[in-house]
């Protein structure tokens, strides 16, 4: 058990506010990271967080345990985020529609006998999966991160919410208020761009 | 009539491809299913079709589990996030905001 833990929940008035401030010291450094990993910009990470708590202040409970109250954070942490998915899902940017039209007709044959087929050099290679390919070292998730910091936004954001959180499609639908059919062909999309990018960034690197 | 209005006849081969290719999605169509497999049930004859093509494309049926293995990876990227805290500043900029939220 961490240092404290015990005492602050059991010393904490139940029915009395919160120190803000306090707040900031024992659950900001959390919340931080939650957001980071979902948005991968760390100056809207910090945006949130600020949000998060004024959002909390503004809700006025408090709670008698630190994991109670980290809870209870985090449960806003998610609302703000996916306000802020929502927001991200109606721009579409010029970038998104490069990637839109890219990320097939890169890899297909486009016409002639062989249409549908993987070009050549789009192929899928085989991935080691053997100790020696380091699949779990520090590297290998750096490198992971860098290919999905490249998801447009609006890619990141359903990729962030199915992936990541595994929220079932529905409700992902329902968050980014978008249609289900459009909801699969980003993930098709954004799928289909991690792989290439972690291929050609670590498999063929690391053979 | 002008003589390029008329078609030549399909040769045979080309309408069985057309047939097989009715029965089995191509790589483009099967990555896409393989990939709507993980977000929703695919139909009976989806399902017929991507096993047929997966049966005899190699490259597909890797593409299928490297998507496997991204959705996994993706499952555990937080617990590989390195840990990363709140600067100082922002910090203490937060703390200067609840502050005055507060009075």
């Amino acid at each position: 058990m961490p240092p404290g833990t015990s005492q602050t929940a059991g010393l904490a008035e139940p029915g009395k506010l919160s120190d803000p401030e306090r707040w900031v010291e024992e659950h900001g450094d959390l919340l931080f990271k939650y957001a980071l990993v979902r948005l991968r910009d760390a100056a809207r990470a910090e945006d949130l967080v600020q949000e998060t708590f004024l959002a909390a202040l503004k809700g006025g409970k408090s709670f008698a345990g630190k994991s109670a109250e980290k809870t209870w954070l985090i449960g806003i942490m998610k609302n703000k985020i996916a306000d802020h998915f929502r927001k991200a899902s109606r721009e579409t940017s010029f970038t998104d529609l490069a990637f839109y039209s890219d990320q097939e007709n890169d890899q297909f044959v486009a016409d002639g006998n062989s249409q549908g087929h993987w070009l050549t050099e789009s192929a899928p290679s085989q991935w080691s999966f053997e100790p020696g390919a380091n699949i779990d070292s520090e590297a290998f998730w750096k490198a992971f991160r860098e290919c999905a910091g490249k998801l447009p936004r609006n890619i990141n954001a359903a990729f962030c919410l199915r992936e990541i959180d595994e929220i079932e499609t529905k409700e992902v639908c329902r968050i980014l208020n978008i249609s289900e059919n459009n909801l699969w062909v980003m993930l098709h999309r954004a799928r289909m761009a991690l792989r290439k990018c972690l291929e050609i960034n670590w498999f063929e690197k690391n053979a | 009539m002008p003589s390029q209005d008329i078609k030549p006849p399909r040769p045979p081969v080309k309408a069985l491809a057309r047939v097989a290719s009715l029965l089995s999605p191509s790589c483009r169509q099967a990555s896409r299913l393989q990939s709507e497999g993980m977000d929703r049930p695919l139909t009976f004859f989806e399902k017929f079709g991507l096993r047929i093509h997966l049966f005899l494309c190699k490259w597909c049926r890797r593409y299928g589990e490297q998507l496997k293995f991204l959705r996994n990876a993706a499952h555990q990227c937080e617990d590989h996030q390195p840990a990363q805290n709140l600067s100082p500043e922002a910090r203490e900029r937060i703390k200067q905001r609840l502050h005055s939220e507060k009075e």
